[in-house]
């Protein structure tokens, strides 16, 4: 497959796995190794980072050799996620965020105006922001502008499972946003949603609850890396265009022409 | 606990007085031990979890976010408590009572959640198969059952559910424990490494049940898990069972504790934070509240409580044994956020073993 490139650095895995909601944190462990993934996001949101209160878990992730995303889940204003940030890159010492800025509270909806100003300010402290956006290509237009490298669009809310709900915008960023990674962050329930994001054209796939609240993560996890691939293979390959009259896989030419008719 | 042990009595110390420290110092002494309790702050009080706890025993509830385990253990542990709350109560007479509930839980979510209540039914299923007795409940059922829930349409009872008043239990197993001739040391906090070097117990067997206190003690990592809980008084509702309320972000439950006071909790934060609740924690609990009754808006909160669980990172207990010179070890740990739901059954275990320890001298794992 294709290389997978996101700011400079080139991973093996297309997956982004989300590390809360487990029913714990070996679970956790045992899903990330199952999915083979290079990259998890974390969230420090609801600790006290500053007096480093969930170094258990934050090792722990460590440990497991991925990269570190850290997110800004949870926040409701760019000032809040600039803070957050910036917390984060000096935990994790990393200057990659997920940037996350949240408008409506029920369904984690991305307020597109926190976000840009949040990307801006961002980019200009040498952050590299992986923005999670909803599918509107205006606002993808604008984090680009403001010197993202990756978008990140939803398929749908949060941790609703409801797959691509606007395949049009989805299909309209890709085409306008052609050498732009683009990453469907959010909204996935099942490795079928996330194959066929794939086969879209999507770069990669990045999601939590589906894994996590599945009966057996590990299981899910690698389910999910599975339909990744075989979406990206798909895409790659090149997939036959759909037509509305059938045509036979098998040569008809041993048929007696008064079959046909 | 078995009649062998008791025929020579030994020396325990216990370290840490919460639920576990009490519950095994309480039975080792009723079987004739000669039982030390060591805890580091208070008896009255004490810092421990166990205080904190709303006390639930439920284990078809925990194990839709936990193992089959979990439950297997809770199950006993719902045959466990009765007997001993009985006797305890038995042997205090001039004590109030413990109070203990068994009448089962009920479970609802808001019609815009009611996702959340088919995942957590599927999960039950999936976990337990089919032969689980949770029962759906309709709206009338509902109303039947917790007539200050009548709003809500859709829900779920859970029978093999149970509850208990944790504070006078903790209160009442101290004087018990005193009175039975344990030798009970507050303030003094005992480490393992200190006893490696100069015994200052003099004891035959240590038995570990310090929770968070062991945190640099433990043969694997043990972390803290904040949770944040809230008490309330409200005269104006009336519920007689634990409620649990589905949300897509927060799974949160309200168990009544008598005189109209009830215990809403518990956030679930990966974090060692002992500071106060969060503005956005008591928000999330009061909203949590206020939806279940608007009533609850009049509520009067007379106690916010921030506590650590301690958890191994599967989230499963476990016991360690082994030995400092010839002193037996044995840790209990890593009860996370299921102390009520598994103690009596971890203990029962553990003291079983801990008996043979003393009488032959296996070597368990």
């Amino acid at each position: 497959m294709g290389n997978f490139t996101l700011y400079g650095e080139t991973f093996n895995s297309r997956f982004l796995l989300g590390t809360a909601l487990y029913p714990s944190p070996q679970i956790m462990r045992d899903a990330i190794t199952a999915s083979e993934c290079d990259i998890v996001t974390l969230g420090l949101r609801r600790q006290n980072p500053s007096e480093q209160d969930g170094a258990a878990i934050w090792d722990f992730i460590k440990d497991s050799g991925c990269k570190l995303l850290p997110n800004t889940a949870g926040c409701k204003s760019a000032k809040e996620a600039i803070t957050l940030a910036e917390m984060s890159r000096e935990i994790f010492d990393t200057e990659w965020i997920k940037l996350e800025v949240i408008g409506d509270d029920y369904n984690l909806q991305p307020d597109p105006y926190g976000l840009i100003e949040a990307a801006a300010e961002l980019i200009k402290k040498g952050f590299k922001v992986l923005p999670y956006t909803t599918d509107d290509l205006i606002v993808a237009q604008k984090l680009l502008d403001a010197g993202c490298e990756v978008i990140m669009p939803w398929g749908a809310p949060i941790g609703t499972g409801q797959g691509l709900m606007n395949k049009y915008n989805l299909r309209t960023l890709r085409e306008r946003l052609p050498d732009t990674p683009l990453i469907i962050d959010a909204g996935l329930g099942a490795p079928s949603q996330a194959a066929e994001a794939m086969e879209m054209g999507f770069d990669g796939v990045l999601l939590n609850t589906a894994v996590a609240k599945a009966q057996t993560p590990p299981q899910m996890a690698k389910a999910f890396a599975q339909a990744i691939d075989a979406g990206r293979n798909a895409f790659e390959a090149g997939l036959m265009v759909q037509k509305e009259t059938a045509s036979p896989s098998t040569p008809v030419i041993g048929q007696p022409f008064w079959h046909s008719k | 606990m078995t009649n062998s042990a008791s025929q020579h009595s030994s020396r325990i110390a216990i370290l840490g007085a919460g639920l576990l420290g009490r519950l095994s110092a309480w039975q080792l002494l009723e079987a004739g031990q000669q039982v030390s309790l060591y805890e580091a702050g208070s008896f009255e009080q004490s810092p421990s979890a166990a205080r904190t706890a709303a006390a639930m025993i439920s284990p078809l509830s925990e194990v839709v976010a936990s193992e089959r385990e979990i439950y297997n253990l809770g199950l006993r542990s719902l045959q466990i408590w009765p007997e001993w709350i009985q006797s305890l109560n038995k042997a205090l007479p001039d004590h109030p009572p413990v109070q203990y509930d068994a009448t089962g839980s009920v479970v609802v979510a808001h019609p815009q959640d009611r996702t959340e209540l088919q995942q957590f039914h599927r999960d039950l299923e999936g976990k337990l198969g089919s032969k689980q007795n949770s029962k759906p409940l309709n709206q009338s059922q509902i109303t039947k059952l917790e007539p200050a829930l009548a709003h809500f349409n859709e829900g779920l009872y859970l029978p093999d559910e149970a509850y208990l008043d944790n504070r006078q239990l903790l209160d009442n197993l101290l004087q018990r424990i005193r009175t039975l001739g344990g030798k009970c040391h507050e303030h003094t906090p005992i480490e393992l490494d200190d006893l490696a070097n100069n015994k200052t117990i003099d004891a035959d067997t240590i038995l570990d049940c310090r929770g968070m206190g062991a945190k640099k003690e433990t043969s694997q990592p043990l972390r803290g898990v904040r949770g944040e809980v809230m008490w309330v008084e409200c005269p104006e509702v009336k519920l007689t069972h634990p409620v649990r309320l589905m949300h897509p972000r927060y799974k949160l439950y309200v168990v009544p504790k008598g005189n109209d006071r009830y215990i809403i909790g518990a956030t679930e934060i990966e974090s060692e934070d002992l500071s106060n609740i969060s503005l956005q924690s008591s928000m999330e609990l009061s909203s949590a509240l206020y939806t279940l009754n608007p009533a609850f808006a009049e509520a009067r909160i007379i106690e916010t409580d921030v506590n650590l669980r301690p958890a191994f990172m599967d989230n499963l207990p476990h016991t360690a044994e082994y030995k400092i010179g010839d002193t037996n070890v044995i840790q209990i740990n890593g009860l996370y956020r299921h102390g009520y739901l598994l103690a009596p059954a971890v203990l029962e275990q553990t003291l079983n073993k801990f008996s043979k320890t003393e009488t032959t001298h296996d070597q368990l794992s």
